[in-house]
């Protein structure tokens, strides 16, 4: 199958208007030329064919009842949401540089913005980007080039997968990872929010020191739907805001892609990176949006861009703010209160079965446990019967997650599970 | 225009998920509902959020706001797309049923190995593919994007240099003056200094100046091929023979890779490295601005520096291959790739040795979700794909022959994939008229005023899933719009006239940003005060909400 429109009698008038015999004599100054022209792959397959094989591969996976987060959150997604973000008109236009026919991805991208600053509280935000892990890691080269500064101080306990990102772009760029300072070569200092082991915390004390010490305060966000029931970043003083946007409305999907996000202080506008969509007017008076403050990006500023940034997620982007729309405050609320519920009841169930919980702080939707017996047996007994139980951080700790999509019968069957083998070790 | 969604009158919310007051809830969940059978919040009262500013509206009007949105949008769907070095080809519908299966779409990242067998299978594969198409040895599928590819193939330059030079890093990347803006700002990144190298009378860059810039210094040379004008990099072997005389690495922008599939291979053309966009060459659709997907393929001494983890696989134990149930006009081929039996002798994982790695530049392992697409664009042309790049040159090659006597061909040679055109025998901001003209024949327009070395640039890729006609067409427009230019240029300085709305004041945009709507109650009380903690907190200024539901009193 392939999907060339050209018919045989098209490519003769073509290469005849042209002035060539085939399209061999086109592309015969591409060289070297690939030897005898064979290419190891198999050969094409119709629709149908493709479809099945597809099919048959993907059903080598196995869905499981996951209580797993640690960065990937299973949350449910409106049917009303694929609907609009697979019209045509979205999924198939690029970064709206021609503003008069991209009035939807623009306005869609200032709607979005609008919805982040107002979960987070604060003055405004960008079109986003990659993912949480690599916008903490612009945050930090953001607050490096901002302060002038080389050390990059992490506050608290962050997603590990985030801090080996924030590594991999501290390493490049010549930065210095700290832990736990505020000093006149601190730069920024992060934290997360909740934490990696689901801990929630009001970071005011932390971004009182960071300021003190003339460095920025930056606050990721992992699970966003938090932001519904905790007290948002811009109230305890945060001058950015990144995380994943992903628990809003896209799929797990093994990992991505997903959405980062960042939102800063008024006077780090200009230092902020990627995309950003502005409100004005046209030549007849009418109100319409276009990508503003473009002196700050790669293709006009070249090696003095904030950052190297050009494509970034924005179907991903839509499908947020279509699900926040979808939802409501209501929704959000609802999503946030059961992912909490269940998270809670859980570990009580599991207390009371002598599970010991590790978290000395509230926490939101994620604990951390020291388990009787190890974790490897528990998370294996649990998965044979199509539960992932946590992440397994070895020996005898798991952390768990529920959201509202996690039911009470679930809850039930992983604590029978589970008990079965806290009987095991008593016997 | 359509109204914010900010400014839809409040409605009744379709209730998506449970109330935690529900009975489902509550069956098991006594201990956690206070009286009232509301859900108790424990958390405290200094870290309890105490409004949440987003509206209620009903899923009726939340699907007419996009819909209308959606209207005044243009993507490959409505029409030609020619936006140069973008790469606008159709998106094949069925990759999006097929992204969208379940056992792909739901499947958490963390799940256990054995439950990864597809995903994982499905990765190797394309890693092999994407070797065969560019004869590199190995592939990281990680990056999100191109540019971030870029960046993991500048720190990998660094990495490398530093171990084999004994931490002494080279500190220069020569790049020519026609690349994409992603290849100095991502040395920037680094820390690298950039040398830019100007391009010769026959749009090549310019192997003179290339040599006198060889010295010990340069770790990279950053080179697209083709070029950005569209064409084939002519001294490519003899480049990459002299950058590695002299100890520089080869890295391939291969954004342009649309012209070689099946024809030649960045490898044999001597690029130690290269990145590829699959939303460009592979179809992925670009969304408004992505999710795309970058993936980086290198040679053998650079494989232990890529990202980890890597997708490796075992062969277990042979299996008794069933009988083959493939349909009869596929026998002759290579059979036992699309058996589903035969699939099942490997064991795929993956693997978190370290190596000499950099690290990851992202959370878990990349954009599956595109990769997914991918592989089924590379599967449904299989070992055609050739055809792909043949009809890209094909349908280029002959819109240039239908433009060259009007519009000025900066370098006239047969292009590749795309090909730059000049206006400026038009004027000054002549491209930006043209673009807008163009609207107007409901076309979009071609990238402009880039590569930066050509003045009044249009850069105009039709890709190969164009017809006859519509490249036809979109001639004829330029043409026609060669001749408004001439006899009612006010016409053309003033388009659009058909679009939505018309030009719009970018500079009043950057010079007085809008870039977010506020509630209008908390204009008086900025939302932004910091609270001291236990405090009086938040923002309590906010009763226009207040009346709605109970779920909004958290």
């Amino acid at each position: 199958m392939d999907y060339v429109p050209i018919t045989e009698e098209d490519k003769k008038i073509m290469l005849e208007r042209i002035g060539v015999q085939s399209i061999n004599d086109l592309v015969n100054s591409f060289r070297p030329a690939l030897s005898n022209g064979r290419l190891d792959i198999p050969p094409p397959l119709t629709e149908l064919d493709l479809f099945q094989h597809m099919k048959n591969l993907s059903n080598r996976n196995k869905i499981l009842r996951y209580f797993v987060g640690a960065g990937s959150y299973n949350h449910y997604i409106p049917s009303a949401l694929s609907h609009l973000v697979l019209r045509g008109e979205f999924l198939t236009s690029y970064t709206p540089y021609q503003a008069e026919i991209s009035q939807g991805t623009l306005q869609a991208i200032y709607e979005f913005q609008s919805f982040i600053c107002l979960l987070t509280g604060m003055d405004v935000a960008n079109a986003s980007l990659y993912d949480g892990a690599s916008a903490l890691a612009e945050a930090a080269l953001m607050a490096a080039s901002y302060t002038g500064r080389k050390q990059i101080s992490v506050g608290n306990n962050i997603n590990p997968q985030y801090f080996e990102v924030l590594k991999t772009y501290c390493d490049g760029a010549d930065l210095e990872i700290t832990r736990n300072q505020a000093n006149e070569y601190t730069a920024c200092v992060l934290a997360q929010n909740p934490d990696f082991y689901g801990n929630v915390e009001n970071l005011f004390y932390i971004s009182e020191q960071t300021h003190k010490a003339g460095a920025l305060f930056v606050t990721c966000v992992v699970e966003p739907t938090s932001l519904a029931i905790i007290e948002p970043p811009g109230n305890y003083g945060a001058d950015i805001v990144v995380g994943e946007g992903q628990s809003f409305g896209i799929p797990v999907n093994f990992g991505g892609p997903y959405l980062g996000f960042m939102a800063v202080r008024d006077y780090l506008l200009k230092k902020m990176p990627g995309r950003i969509s502005g409100m004005t007017t046209d030549s007849a008076g009418n109100k319409g949006f276009v990508l503003t403050l473009q002196a700050r990006e790669q293709h006009i500023r070249r090696e003095r861009a904030t950052s190297n940034i050009t494509t970034n997620v924005a179907l991903n982007a839509l499908a947020a703010t279509v699900y926040l729309a979808l939802m409501g405050r209501t929704g959000l609320i609802r999503v946030a209160k059961l992912s909490y519920g269940m998270t809670h009841l859980l570990q009580r169930k599991l207390s009371v079965l002598g599970f010991q919980t590790l978290n000395s702080l509230p926490f939101y939707n994620e604990f951390l446990i020291k388990t009787p017996t190890s974790s490897k047996t528990i998370m294996s007994n649990l998965a044979k019967r199509g539960i992932c139980g946590g992440l397994d951080l070895g020996e005898d700790r798991l952390l768990i997650c529920c959201t509202e999509m996690n039911t009470v019968q679930d809850i039930d069957d992983f604590v029978s599970i589970a008990s079965h083998d806290v009987a095991a070790i008593e016997e | 225009m359509e109204k914010l969604l900010f400014e839809i009158p409040e409605g009744c919310v379709t209730e998506h998920v449970p109330h935690t007051t529900s009975s489902s809830f509550l069956d098991g969940s006594e201990i956690c509902s206070n009286n009232d059978g509301d859900l108790q919040l424990e958390i405290p009262d200094n870290i309890r959020r105490k409004h949440l500013p987003l509206p209620n509206l009903s899923e009726i009007d939340v699907v007419r706001h996009f819909t209308k949105l959606s209207r005044v949008n243009f993507g490959i769907d409505v029409g030609l797309y020619p936006l140069g070095s973008c790469t606008m080809k159709y998106n094949p519908k069925v990759n999006e049923d097929i992204a969208r299966l379940e056992a792909f779409a739901s499947l958490h990242p963390s799940s256990p190995e054995d439950c990864l067998q597809g995903t994982l299978q499905l990765m190797y594969e394309l890693e092999k593919y994407l070797k065969v198409l560019t004869g590199m040895d190995d592939f990281s599928l990680q990056a999100a994007a191109g540019s971030q590819s870029e960046l993991m193939g500048v720190m990998i330059t660094k990495a490398y240099y530093k171990e084999k030079n004994n931490g002494k890093n080279r500190t220069k990347i020569i790049i020519p003056d026609s690349a994409h803006g992603t290849n100095p700002a991502t040395a920037a990144m680094c820390k690298f200094e950039t040398i830019s190298i100007p391009t010769d009378p026959r749009g090549n860059m310019n192997l003179d100046k290339f040599k006198q810039s060889l010295n010990s210094d340069i770790a990279l040379l950053m080179l697209t091929n083709p070029n950005t004008l569209g064409l084939f990099e002519e001294d490519i072997v003899q480049i990459s023979q002299l950058a590695h005389a002299n100890g520089t690495l080869m890295y391939c922008d291969g954004a342009n890779m649309n012209a070689f599939l099946g024809i030649t291979r960045p490898n044999d053309q001597g690029f130690d490295m290269i990145h590829l966009n699959l939303h460009k060459t592979f179809s992925t659709p670009h969304g408004g601005g992505g999710p795309g997907a970058g993936v980086l393929g290198v040679k053998a001494f650079l494989a232990d520096y890529l990202p980890v983890p890597r997708v490796r696989r075992r062969l277990l134990q042979q299996r008794r291959q069933q009988p083959n149930r493939l349909r009869p006009h596929q026998k002759n081929n290579s059979a036992q790739e699309n058996n589903y039996n035969y699939l099942y002798h490997y064991y795929y994982f993956l693997d978190f040795a370290k190596r000499k790695s950099i690290g990851k530049v992202r959370c878990f392992y990349g954009s599956f979700g595109m990769l997914v697409r991918a592989y089924s664009y590379i599967r449904a042309y299989g070992s055609n794909i050739r055809r792909v790049s043949e009809n890209a040159v094909l349908n280029a090659n002959y819109l240039l022959s239908l433009l060259k006597d009007v519009y000025e061909l900066p370098y006239d040679r047969r292009c590749a994939h795309e090909f730059v055109l000049s206006c400026r025998k038009f004027g000054q901001r002549s491209a930006l008229d043209i673009a807008k003209r163009l609207l107007d024949y409901g076309v979009h327009s071609p990238t402009i005023y880039f590569p930066l070395t050509i003045p009044e640039a249009l850069m105009i890729e039709p890709t190969e899933t164009e017809s006859r006609e519509s490249l036809d067409m979109f001639a004829s427009a330029l043409r026609s719009i060669a001749k408004e230019l001439k006899e009612k240029p006010d016409l053309v300085k003033a388009a659009p006239h058909t679009t939505p709305i018309r030009r719009l004041d970018e500079v009043a945009a950057a010079r007085k940003p809008n870039l977010r709507w506020t509630p209008s109650c908390d204009q008086s009380t900025p939302p932004d005060k910091y609270v001291s903690t236990g405090g009086s907190g938040g923002t309590s200024n906010n009763h226009h909400h207040a009346s709605n539901s109970r779920d909004n009193n958290i």
